[in-house]
């Protein structure tokens, strides 16, 4: 009966109280790590964030355009609190990584070797996302103003088509740094983009039949003294 | 500073020696004009200074149809111009192209490093495509530099209503507002400057900016009057002149003369935040009425141009203008297009508020500057609508009250370039 109960319950148990003190220490490990890093991503956001008003970030992003998009997603109290954010995001991936590798299983050493793999990925596509979000909105802002200041109705259209062409380039070569459906986007890019030209042919031909009919005009044959505005402004 | 001047030209002024003046003129593609101009001044020269020892200089940006030829082959009748004594020595003439970035200010450095090299005493500068200059030009804007010690002569013109909007919506009242200096054309383009000013002007590392293109002139006025040299005007008449430069566009032009005002501003931040109020500056010459050139305007299109600027650029706008500006703008683009009217005060803080975004580095500030094209064509339709029936004197008023608002709302400018200063530390706060 003694063996029995052993065998039913005891034995169970020592099994169990020794699987959970050889796990013992690797999650008391984990918890620490975590707790850890509470206190230091508190810490190292509020640095962040005076380090970059130090360095005027936000006038620097003010510059890029981006300051105006950021503060609609009303999410971010300004660009440098975006940014502190950006640091402290960073940091709990890293502690994520150190807890996880902490834990020291075969399933987490998988994890976070995988994880290590793909990060120069990961960083290549934000990177190229960023650096689209900045390229496309100069661009766009670009062709808005001397859309504007030639007088073309459709400058906000053409600055908008802009901004989409070049965020489009920009997430196909991002998803094709992090390895996504490359042939599908690929073709789909390749549909889209056709689509794009034909639409904007269509429409500068049949929409825009003046500005299309002013433009060639004007290559063909230049505007003479007269015709243009005899205003002085110096 | 290095002298840059080609070993040839260094040659030729070696052979020629030390001068009293040097007269320069800067050119692209005037060959029609160009031989007018030299005369005038070769006459100015030898019937208001025949005692002194002068160089007219010809500095070209490698123009295509013969100005350098037609520059040197001018021949003078000095019979036709009665002179009371005749010249102890003659005028030399060069020609020489200029290096750098294409554009007047780098013409202007080559006749300054010319000018300098012959230890000249007057330097005085004339556009290669005026049709109104005269021989007496020339005593005026070298006159007070050799006789009265004036540092720079700027000119004052009589110019039609319609004429010079960007100097008489911006440029001149700003200037003024600035720097206390009531200089009427500060961005006139024909100047008399002593020896040591041209010295001074080529110490300063501005010649691969946009000084080095339309920006020279106002930069010359600015720098004299910020840096305390002796300044003055003189009554030149009217100026007719080819347009400035048909290559380039309106845009290029305002980019180029209001980003150098602001970058001005950032020079001499110190010295204009401690001005308070404007003076006028010693004028020489005699005034007299004068005929000006007719100029046609399209004022649909500028009203056009104004609207559609609000409407579409209100995203960039709210990055740099206040709210109740731009409320202000929106409501002006309302109004119908025989009433438009864009109010100084109104206009006077937009341009303020321009200023201090630029300093603040709101947005790019090629894109800034870009931005503020369609605001001035309204203001400028705002302009010719108000004074269409006035007479030369009225529109000098009006222009005159328009300075008036801008000294007045000085320190509105002041506030807002320190502004942006307070708002970073605002946020650091709210952490």
């Amino acid at each position: 009966m003694q063996s029995l109960f052993d065998r039913a319950f005891v034995e169970p148990f020592h099994r169990l109280a020794e699987q959970l003190g050889r796990v013992a220490p690797a999650v008391v490990t984990v918890l620490v790590i975590l707790l850890v890093g509470v206190v230091v991503a508190w810490v190292v956001r509020r640095i962040a964030y005076w380090l970059l008003v130090a360095v005027h970030f936000d006038r620097m992003v003010a510059q890029t355009g981006l300051a105006g998009t950021l503060e609609r997603t009303r999410i971010f109290r300004s660009p440098a609190d975006f940014g502190a954010r950006v640091v402290v995001s960073i940091l709990w991936l890293l502690i994520v990584l150190f807890a996880l590798s902490a834990a020291n299983t075969r399933l987490t050493q998988e994890m976070v070797a995988q994880f290590v793999a793909y990060v120069p990925s990961l960083v290549t596509a934000v990177l190229v996302l960023l650096l689209g979000v900045v390229v496309s909105k100069f661009l766009a802002r670009s062709t808005l103003l001397a859309a504007v200041n030639a007088q073309w109705a459709g400058a906000r259209l053409l600055a908008g088509g802009v901004r989409v062409l070049v965020m489009s380039l920009a997430v196909v070569v991002a998803l094709e740094q992090l390895r996504i459906g490359r042939t599908a986007l690929l073709v789909t890019f390749a549909i889209f983009f056709a689509g794009i030209v034909m639409a904007g042919a269509i429409a500068f031909g049949l929409g825009a039949r003046d500005l299309a009919r002013e433009w060639l005009r004007d290559k063909v044959k230049p505007r003479t003294p007269e015709e243009e505005e005899a205003f002085r402004h110096l | 500073m290095d002298n840059f001047l080609p070993s040839e030209l260094l040659a030729r002024l070696g052979e020629i020696g030390e001068a009293d003046i040097v007269v320069g003129i800067p050119s692209y593609n005037n060959a029609p004009t160009i031989g007018h101009v030299v005369r005038a001044v070769s006459a100015g020269l030898e019937k208001y200074f025949p005692d002194r020892k002068a160089i007219v200089v010809n500095s070209d940006g490698g123009s295509k149809d013969g100005t350098s030829e037609a520059a040197l082959g001018v021949e003078l009748d000095t019979d036709s111009l009665l002179l009371v004594s005749h010249p102890v020595h003659p005028v030399q003439r060069i020609s020489t192209p200029y290096h750098g970035v294409p554009g007047k200010g780098s013409a202007f450095r080559t006749i300054f490093a010319l000018a300098r090299q012959c230890k000249a005493k007057a330097c005085v500068v004339v556009d290669a495509d005026l049709r109104s200059i005269t021989p007496q030009w020339i005593e005026l804007l070298a006159g007070p530099i050799l006789e009265r010690e004036f540092d720079f002569i700027a000119p004052y013109y009589l110019r039609h209503k319609y004429d010079g909007t960007i100097t008489n919506s911006i440029i001149y009242p700003m200037t003024r507002a600035l720097f206390g200096k009531r200089v009427r054309q500060p961005i006139g383009g024909d100047f008399g400057l002593s020896g040591r000013l041209a010295a001074r002007y080529l110490e300063k590392e501005v010649w691969e900016t946009d000084v080095a293109r339309f920006g020279v002139d106002i930069w010359m006025t600015v720098t004299a009057i910020a840096e305390g040299f002796r300044v003055g005007q003189s009554y030149l008449g009217a100026k007719l002149h080819n347009a400035k430069d048909p290559g380039a566009d309106l845009s290029t032009m305002f980019r180029q003369v209001v980003g150098s005002v602001f970058v001005l501003m950032e020079t001499y931040k110190t010295v204009w935040q401690g001005v308070q109020a404007s003076e006028p500056v010693p004028m020489f010459g005699f005034p007299f009425e004068v005929g000006v050139e007719p100029i046609s305007i399209n004022l649909e299109r500028m009203i056009k141009a104004y609207g559609q600027g609000v409407s579409d650029l209100r995203e960039i706008y709210e990055s740099i203008l206040t709210p109740e500006t731009l409320v202000g703008l929106g409501d002006c683009a309302r109004q119908p297009h025989e009433s438009f009217h864009i109010p100084d005060g109104l206009w006077v803080h937009v341009i303020y508020e321009f200023a201090a975004a630029w300093e603040h580095r709101a947005l790019d500030r090629e894109h800034l500057l870009q931005s503020l094209v369609p605001l001035y064509l309204g203001r400028t339709a705002s302009f010719v609508i108000e004074v269409r029936e006035s007479t030369a004197a009225e529109v000098e008023q009006r222009i005159e009250r328009l300075c008036s608002a801008f000294e007045a709302e000085k320190s509105y400018l002041i506030e807002r370039w320190a502004a942006e200063a307070g708002k970073e530390k605002t946020h650091a706060k709210s952490v």
